[in-house]
């Protein structure tokens, strides 16, 4: 008997171990002939001006804040090219290892330079993928981390979702986006107050978009459902990926919102929270619902 | 042709069987740094805490956890360790009103015990998202709103002096035998997460008397102090109950994960139920209008070692505590957060108030001291090996 079971067992290995191989071979062949590269080029400004690390802007806001850039990276993920039916045709990311994982893409627009010394020192304003030939005529992605991902084990995460300073583990997700602007005069002012020997509180206005409220079931570690998932998808129309950049846009993003200011007993700038007002103009202009405001078309993305 | 297909099946699932079994055999066989050779060293009245599967404690990863929990290089500032805030003297607190992160920002929250932690359904003061250890170390170590340690964005540098310090490098080798490249966040986390996990405390005067035979243990003060605390008269028992004095438990006799949140009127600032808005207990994750003000209830085990008391160490002494709960809410008098937490309508239904005699409140005292366990906050095993 036993001996009858290992036989069976060698021959279906064999079997197993023989197929599977072509059968991957098969199907990456069939995609190749029928794929063509794709690159969608990402372009970060400030309105006219391009963002870099060492610039400052000017008239930001609805109080024309100066403000020092300190971090601006953002996931975006399920990114499709909209074909002439107005149909949603799938880019296949590129799995590089490093900047795309499964139909995630991480969009890293700082450098480490100047005012951004906590970031990384690699840039990246492209995704890369594969898509079926064809007469493709508008962009579509979503602004954020699917949720599957958004709350797996980050410590044992791929490449870009290993990166720890776009962690969000207290709400157990990730920063969507992670925009760190200090107020340049609240930076002379906490400079003085140094100078002075002071203290000083925290300055600026960082923007970390993520889920709230999320929960678990029971006691198991992933949030399964979050009421304000903040996930925004994002469509733009007349896009053709040889001759078109996406341009997201800072000064757009924070039009309706005062940089010099913050709403008492509430974090510093905004970090998602449904209740903090600093939130309504970000959430406004990236096309997502806030509080009992519904969602209206996003002004951050714009095709040039 | 029929005869075939039942042999076919029926082969199929004996090779199946088979199968998993050579695999698990195979697995068994590469994993043996997984294999539990650790002693919890638990008198038998307490249950085994539950381990995740993924991190199944051996004597080196605790080693290395402990090495790890007291390592200031893992700060910003290179001049603070989990230890900074988790003082084994006092029972792995500060002594703080509210933790102070090692850039110098105040936590919002009072620095919790970790004395049975392992023992814990959930972590951290109100946060339903946080079950594992793993898990919620990444907050102390990564978060930013507050620092802590404040080490987002420096995983590299954290790894750079892990794998170039030799004794580093061979704890991790010596933990994670198996893996070709130890040294990595996830580890660290597992390391960090066994560590906690050893920190039990078992040996209060109370477990000799409740739990060891030893009727001398406590007082008669203390003993008169325990039937108050478990009265229906003043309710304690209801979410300070069971082995770890805590509703929210979890251990290897438990069939279920007990896991509870509870308003008991500390505010009432609109007198709608609310609490300061960077403490608003469970709301603060589900921003759903019933969780405001919801807190774990902690272990009381240790408690005159862990003042001050509450989430935001706004009461300073026991006594203070016990009257909170006597009148069923404090009154904040004047200022930001003024209220009549009494009116709470948001409050748990067993914070109702007691009356309480002078000699009662003395007794119930003697109980909580009674919970101090000596052994714990001095047994080397659990202090800086450096």
């Amino acid at each position: 008997m036993f001996a009858t079971i290992f036989k069976f067992k060698k021959i279906i290995f064999v079997a197993i171990a023989s197929t599977l191989p072509i059968g991957i071979y098969t199907t990456s062949q069939a995609q190749n002939s029928t794929q063509k590269t794709v690159t969608i080029n990402f372009a970060p400004k400030v309105g006219k001006q391009p963002f870099t690390c060492s610039n400052n802007y000017a008239n930001l806001g609805t109080s024309a804040t100066t403000v020092i850039p300190r971090d601006f990276r953002l996931y975006i993920s399920d990114v499709a090219l909209i074909d002439a039916n107005g149909k949603a045709v799938p880019i296949n990311l590129e799995q590089d290892g490093r900047w795309q994982h499964q139909n995630v893409a991480l969009l890293d627009f700082e450098d480490k330079s100047g005012g951004c010394s906590n970031g990384t020192v690699e840039t990246r304003n492209t995704v890369v993928g594969t898509i079926p030939p064809g007469n493709y005529q508008g962009l579509q992605f979503t602004l954020g981390i699917p949720a599957a991902l958004n709350h797996a084990d980050a410590t044992l995460a791929a490449s870009p979702l290993n990166l720890t300073s776009l962690w969000w583990n207290w709400r157990g997700g990730y920063k969507f986006m992670r925009l760190d602007l200090e107020n340049q005069n609240t930076a002379l002012k906490q400079h003085q107050e140094k100078e002075q020997h002071q203290s000083h509180g925290d300055g600026g206005f960082p923007i970390h978009l993520g889920s709230t409220g999320c929960e678990a079931d029971s006691d198991t570690q992933q949030p399964s459902d979050c009421s304000n998932p903040n996930r925004s998808t994002i469509n733009l129309q007349q896009f053709n990926a040889e001759k078109n950049v996406v341009v997201a846009d800072l000064a757009n993003l924070l039009t309706k919102t005062d940089l010099n200011a913050n709403q008492p007993d509430t974090p510093m700038g905004c970090m998602s929270s449904p209740e903090d007002q600093d939130c309504a103009g970000i959430m406004n202009s990236l096309g997502l619902a806030f509080e009992n405001k519904p969602a209206s078309g996003q002004t951050f993305f714009r095709v040039e | 042709m029929r005869d075939y297909r039942w042999l076919n099946l029926a082969i199929a699932f004996a090779l199946s069987i088979s199968l998993s079994m050579g695999l698990s055999q195979a697995l068994a066989a590469n994993n043996t740094s997984n294999t539990s050779d650790y002693n919890w060293n638990l008198p038998t009245w307490m249950p085994k805490p539950v381990v995740p599967e993924d991190n199944p404690m051996t004597t080196a990863k605790v080693e290395l956890g402990k090495h790890l929990f007291y390592e200031k290089r893992l700060s910003i500032t290179e001049n603070y360790a989990c230890a900074s805030c988790h003082k084994q003297s006092l029972a792995f607190t500060d002594g703080k009103k509210v933790a102070i992160g090692a850039t110098g920002e105040p936590h919002p929250r009072n620095s919790m015990s970790l004395a049975n932690i392992a023992y814990n359904s959930v972590l951290t003061w109100a946060n339903p998202l946080q079950t594992r250890l793993e898990t919620q170390s990444l907050v102390p170590l990564f978060g930013e709103h507050p620092i802590e340690m404040g080490m987002a964005g420096k995983e590299e540098a954290i790894l750079n002096f892990l794998q170039d310090d030799s004794k580093y490098s061979q704890m991790f080798t010596a933990a994670f035998n198996q893996e070709p490249s130890p040294v990595n966040i996830s580890n660290l986390t597992k390391a960090l997460a066994a560590f906690e996990r050893a920190l039990i405390s078992v040996n209060s005067p109370y477990d000799r008397y409740r739990y060891g035979g030893d009727s001398q243990a406590i007082s008669e003060a203390a003993k008169r102090g325990e039937r108050l605390f478990t009265s229906e008269r003043l309710e304690c028992f209801h979410c300070h109950g069971g082995i770890n004095f805590s509703d929210s438990i979890k251990h290897e006799r438990l069939a279920f994960t007990e896991i509870a949140f509870h308003n008991t009127g500390l505010y009432n600032i609109d007198e709608q139920g609310a609490y300061p808005p960077d403490n608003t207990g469970v709301y603060e994750l589900s921003n759903k209008p019933q969780d405001m003000g919801r807190f774990k209830a902690p272990t009381l085990r240790n408690i005159a070692l862990t003042a001050p008391y509450m989430h935001d160490g706004s009461i300073a002494t026991l006594e203070a505590a016990i009257n909170h709960y006597q009148v069923g809410g404090r009154t904040v008098d004047q200022g930001k957060w003024a209220g009549i937490g009494k009116n709470n309508p948001l409050k748990s239904e067993f914070i109702q108030g007691f009356e309480l005699t002078s000699p009662e409140k003395s007794d119930l005292l003697a109980f909580l001291r009674s919970l101090t366990d000596q052994e714990f906050v001095s047994n080397p095993s659990f202090a800086n090996p450096d």
